[in-house]
């Protein structure tokens, strides 16, 4: 069932962003941003995560204050990360991980942002030391050793926008992550993410 | 021209072999053994297992290390005592199936205890198959350890040298009942003495609460009561305040990781334990050396049973040793005679 949600989610990604590229003018570097930042917990896991943001729909919202406009731009992204994780302190704890979705992001006149992202594709795997596989009376050494979670995600985070600067905004997440199956169970776990965005096509 | 570049490509081409083949001696090249730290993973039954290796295996005379829990850490052993054993032998402190950093994927009836025995036995396997098969082994079991420790030997003994439980219990069964008899008695004790009073009527308190008769729910009550128990059994000077733990352990095991699968773990191999285990019968199938450690103030394992365990052993060659000044952990409140009594036993079987 799981592997026809997953796909179902796929397809449904993939025909949605075709929609929209018939409807622009914009090209895709244009819509797309891309992304370089720290992920980890500080503690225990610490890495580097690289991802794109493609603009799917935009809304402007522009209410007129006292003080001037107040112009909110809500946005819906399709998303994808890819990001790698050690433990420097022991070799138990190393993986890598990309995520796919969207990302609802909302921007204030001053460029304030939050944001809020599912990502229900995910794969995790994990990077194990010498490893070496028992069966029977049999003992081999694993090539490569490690293990693949289905691993989806979710995070909130802020931001900030910086207009007319080559680097185009700063984000902060905090983000849960689950890898199923895990030791009979699905495993939660929590890191942070801060870095940059930036559009390699220079704007108009 | 072409010449020069053929030879170039020729001395490449040799460089790249004699890498290659230092490589692959690489696997047989055991570095140091008087000073090993090695983490190796062991692959049984879908699940991931760390070894740490740590210590002098220059006579390849591993003890093995069995942790508390179910769940606990392997590393957490790390401290005064075991560092001085390190200095002797090499240690192999191992994340059991379900526990630390241990990962894998199966399904629930893939963690029993069972299967976490066998888990012990192919990490025997995977250790002369990396430091030679005149790998020679002793194994440890601290509390949940001490049954697992069990378990592997009625499973098969022949590949230890010699056993040594710590404040482990082969029987879970009846540890329900132990626990309202030991709070009995030693709230009394405390109590006629003056010591921590408040406390002590506070326990007599639970144990009218509880079941008398095994009852799930009210174990975790007991549990924590047994471990604030000896906090207090500390305060009043009977047990030695713990020393010597390692202060870095936060650093090595991802606490989130850790706790989620402690109550994973737990949640799924106490029903097949708390109130239905029990090896006493079979204890005297056990012949190899046995050393039998346990503190004093045992509130969470209590002393009573080391002494059921050391007279039900078959071993021809077995001791007692209790620590007077400890509770649950002898190896942290008395570090420095528990190294003593381990290397000693180590010694004289090996």
């Amino acid at each position: 069932m799981r592997k026809y949600i997953l796909a179902h989610l796929f397809l449904s990604t993939l025909s949605l962003s075709a929609q929209d590229e018939v409807n622009t003018t914009s090209s895709f570097l244009d819509k797309t941003e891309f992304k370089i930042g720290y992920t980890g917990n500080l503690i225990w896991n610490n890495g580097l995560s690289f991802g794109a943001e493609y603009l799917w729909k935009e809304k402007v919202k522009i209410k007129e204050k006292k003080r001037g406009q107040k112009r909110t731009t809500h946005q819906l992204l399709l998303d994808g990360i890819l990001g790698f994780t050690n433990n420097f302190s022991t070799k138990t704890d190393a993986g890598m991980f990309t995520n796919y979705g969207l990302t609802w992001r909302s921007t204030t006149t001053k460029g304030k942002q939050i944001s809020m992202s599912f990502n229900p594709l995910g794969y995790y795997r994990s990077f194990l030391p010498e490893t070496y596989e028992v069966k029977g009376d049999e003992v081999t050494k694993v090539l490569f050793p490690g293990r693949s979670y289905y691993a989806p995600s979710f995070s909130i985070g802020l931001g900030k926008l910086r207009k007319g600067k080559k680097l185009t905004g700063r984000y902060f997440n905090i983000n849960l992550m689950y890898r199923t199956p895990y030791n009979a169970g699905t495993l939660p776990s929590i890191s942070f993410q801060y870095g940059y965005r930036f559009n390699i096509k220079k704007k108009k | 021209m072409q010449k020069i570049e053929f030879h170039k490509l020729k001395i490449v081409l040799f460089a790249l072999v004699v890498l290659s083949v230092s490589s692959c001696s690489k696997d047989d090249d055991l570095g140091d053994l008087s000073n090993l730290n090695d983490t190796i993973i062991l692959r049984h039954k879908n699940a991931d297992m760390p070894a740490y290796i740590h210590g002098n295996g220059s006579e390849k005379v591993f003890l093995i290390t069995l942790h508390g829990g179910p769940g606990g850490m392997g590393l957490s052993f790390r401290g005064t005592a075991f560092n001085s054993i390190e200095n002797t032998f090499a240690l192999v402190y191992f994340d059991q199936r379900g526990s630390g950093m241990a990962q894998g994927n199966y399904s629930e009836n893939g963690i029993t205890i069972d299967i976490m025995a066998e888990d012990v036995l192919a990490l025997v396997k995977v250790i002369k198959q990396k430091y030679g098969s005149d790998s020679r082994f002793f194994l440890l079991g601290h509390s949940w350890g001490g049954t697992l420790g069990i378990a592997t030997l009625l499973k098969d003994q022949q590949e230890f040298l010699g056993w040594i439980q710590v404040d482990g219990t082969p029987n879970p069964r009846d540890l329900y009942l132990e626990y309202i008899a030991n709070f009995e008695r030693v709230a009394a004790e405390q109590i006629d003495i003056g010591n921590s009073i408040p406390f002590w009527e506070l326990v007599n308190d639970l144990l009218l609460d509880v079941d008398p008769e095994f009852n799930r729910d009210d174990i975790p009550r007991l549990n924590n009561r047994a471990f604030e128990a000896e906090e207090k059994l500390n305060n009043d000077n009977l047990i030695n305040m713990p020393n010597g733990g390692r202060n870095d352990l936060v650093f090595k095991y991802n606490l989130v990781t850790f706790f989620w699968t402690l109550i994973n773990t737990q949640s799924k191999l106490d029903p097949g334990i708390q109130g239905v285990l029990s090896y006493t019968d079979r204890l005297p199938e056990i012949n190899i050396p046995s050393l039998i450690l346990w503190g004093k103030h045992d509130m969470v394992v209590p002393t009573v049973i080391a002494q059921e365990t050391y007279d039900n052993l078959g071993s021809s060659v077995k001791r007692l040793v209790i620590f007077e000044k400890s509770g649950h952990a002898p190896f942290g409140s008395e570090p420095n005679l528990f190294a003593d009594k381990v290397i000693l036993f180590i010694d004289q079987n090996k």
